[in-house]
């Protein structure tokens, strides 16, 4: 707003019509009065944004009129015109407010500055007021804005199914909403303010946040990962966290944590696994009956030649007829065993053992039908394997599928001039894991009977093979979490290498 | 005079089986292991009648069938297929070897499923060697 309006007042009629002249052909508007009193009702009618003012007149003077005026309004500006040598009155009027002061006879000049000045004051003044205005509206909004933003904050962190807990730089817990309290199994009153890291995680966990934030800025946040945390009343819940370190000014101020409940998909994924096993066996089912029919025809001849035993009293007989009724019966338990292993899920049960003595427990067991046979088995043991934490029933079962198949191999061998044999080596590779490796000099497979060796169903053995064995033995390992490799060339043998992990046992003390 | 009959078998409880019901029966009971044994054995002793499965290893029966069926002078001797296989499926791949080979081997003049009982078997190596 200009401020263009002057209202001037003088006793002397003379000087109020001069200034008046004067200020409006430099483009003011004015109002004009002749006492104080005039003056003061001119104002409350006018508004003018200027007032100058004589200071001696008769009846009100300017002091009084100045007074009254800065009653009504004290922002108005007020210009005292003075006589001279009268200092006294001049500093009253300047203590009463009166922005400035010109002194008799007023010249145009003296004014102009005066009224400059004057509206320069006003529009700081304006200018101020806006400012002022504006910034406490800015503040309640912006205020308005964080406390929306705060409320849906909280309303998000209290509501998300996720578990949040945020730290503060002395690993105190600030943040702890009702996903946490229902993942952890602690109120969220006994936790948020009170716990500190340590006190609410295992020192597993808690040494993860600790380093991730001591690493500074390259670790502000890190990938999802998996992990198993444990509740107070005693769960074990698997999770997937994530982490983030804050930072304000360079500073750290705290850890925010995120996790997720994975029990629900951990158990849809085993469940899908079960369920894919369940259907394996069941499209194992043909195959089977088949080998269960075969076991029937072998049960069937052999009690036909036990009856035949007994009615002729030949002891040869008897022996011959029962000896196949009970490899027979052995035939039912391990396919029983066989399918029982492989519809379970089963953890390795580790234990301290030596692979060196499996194998040749192993080799006990076939030396009589791989001799019967016309197939060499031999040794060669890395004695430096020593005890190792692994599963024996594991190793124990795998090996002797693989010897089995591998003797099998050589008696399938249409070569006869061969000299078959099947090897049995163990070694240890860079301390990651150590190696049984049986290797055969049999017929070998052709690519399509590679690509089927870990399928359900598949057997190459006709009806004399249950098409479980490699697939057990490929769930063991994988249970075991080590690996079967395979090469083989069609004529010449096959080499079957199961891999796992290599954790010695040291029986000497080190300390 | 006894008549010999050959059992070609891998399945060694077969074999015990079929060389007691053979022996019940007063025939002399000769044996192989497998295609290629069987082969020799049949050269070797002529038998009147051979038992033969079909899957076995190092030349199978289907194999070993084709080769008696094309022999002249083997031809002759009577064959009882005695299998787990169903007949259906040794067809199929007679079949598929005749089409591949060239040629038409005549069908199985006996095909026997297993699991059999003795009598049935006994009847129908009579019924062949009558």
């Amino acid at each position: 707003m200009l401020a263009n309006k002057i209202l001037i007042v003088d006793d002397e009629d003379i000087i109020v019509r001069l200034l008046s002249m004067s200020l409006r052909s430099d483009g003011y508007e004015t109002v004009t009065a002749n006492c104080g009193e005039q003056g003061l009702a001119v104002f409350k009618a006018e508004a003018p944004d200027i007032v100058v003012t004589d200071i001696k007149m008769p009846g009100m003077d300017g002091l009084e009129l100045l007074k009254k005026i800065k009653d009504i309004d004290p922002e108005k500006e007020v210009i005292i015109v003075t006589g001279h040598g009268d200092i006294d009155s001049t500093i009253t009027a300047l203590q009463f407010g009166a922005s400035d002061f010109i002194n008799k006879p007023v010249r145009d000049e003296a004014l102009a500055i005066a009224l400059e000045r004057a509206k320069a004051k006003i529009a700081i003044r304006e200018k101020l007021k806006e400012y002022t205005e504006n910034l406490e509206f800015k503040i309640a909004e912006a205020t308005d804005e964080i406390r929306r933003k705060s409320n849906f904050q909280r309303l998000l962190i209290r509501s998300s199914n996720d578990a949040i807990v945020a730290f503060d730089h002395d690993w105190k817990v600030v943040v702890f909403n009702p996903g946490a309290a229902n993942m952890f199994g602690e109120a969220v009153k006994d936790v948020r303010n009170k716990m500190s890291i340590d006190e609410l995680y295992t020192p597993k966990i808690a040494k993860i946040f600790k380093n991730q934030a001591k690493e500074g800025k390259q670790q502000n946040t890190f990938p999802w990962r998996e992990n198993i945390i444990n509740t107070k009343d005693g769960r074990q819940i698997p999770v997937r966290y994530t982490s983030n370190v804050l930072h304000e000014k360079g500073e750290f101020v705290g850890t925010v944590n995120f996790f997720q409940d994975l029990t629900e998909i951990k158990r849809l994924e085993k469940e899908l696994v079960q369920s894919e096993r369940l259907a394996a066996v069941g499209q194992t089912v043909s195959g089977l009956a088949h080998y269960v029919k075969n076991i029937l025809i072998g049960l069937k001849g052999g009690s036909y030649v036990v009856d035949v035993g007994i009615a002729k009293n030949d002891t040869e007989k008897f022996k011959a007829g029962w000896k196949t009724i009970k490899r027979n019966i052995k035939r039912v338990g391990d396919l029983t065993q066989d399918l029982l292993t492989y519809s379970k899920q089963r953890e390795p049960e580790f234990e301290s053992c030596s692979p060196n003595d499996i194998v040749n427990e192993v080799i006990e067991l076939i030396t009589d039908i791989a001799r019967s046979n016309g197939v060499f088995v031999s040794k060669e043991f890395d004695t430096g394997i020593g005890e190792v934490m692994a599963d024996p029933q594991t190793i124990h079962r795998s090996l002797l599928n693989l010897v089995n198949n591998a003797i099998d191999a050589c008696i399938e061998d249409e070569d006869t001039s061969k000299k078959h044999e099947v090897k049995i080596r163990t070694y240890v590779d860079n301390n990651n894991y150590f190696g049984l490796e049986v290797k055969d000099n049999g017929c070998g497979m052709d690519e399509d009977i590679q690509k089927q060796l870990f399928n359900p169903m598949f057997s190459s053995k006709g009806g004399k093979g249950t098409g479980l064995g490699l697939l057990v033995t490929g769930k063991l390992i994988e249970e075991h979490k080590g690996v079967i490799e395979t090469e083989t060339s069609p004529g010449n043998g096959s080499t079957f290498t199961i891999k796992l992990p290599y954790e010695k046992v040291n029986t000497v003390d080190k300390n | 005079m006894s008549k010999k009959i050959l059992v070609v078998d891998d399945d060694q409880d077969v074999r015990s089986f079929v060389v007691t019901v053979l022996e019940e029966n007063q025939y002399i009971p000769l044996v192989a292991q497998d295609g290629v044994e069987g082969l020799e054995m049949i050269e070797k002793h002529k038998p009147d009648l051979v038992i033969l499965d079909v899957l076995m290893p190092r030349g199978s029966g289907i194999r070993l069938y084709r080769k008696l069926k094309t022999d002249e002078e083997l031809k002759k001797i009577p064959v009882i297929m005695f299998t787990g296989i169903a007949l259906k499926s040794f067809l199929k791949s007679q079949k598929a070897l005749d089409e591949f080979q060239g040629g038409e081997v005549p069908k199985p003049d006996v095909y026997l499923e297993k699991p059999i009982e003795p009598e049935d078997l006994v009847a129908a190596i009579k019924k062949k060697l009558g």
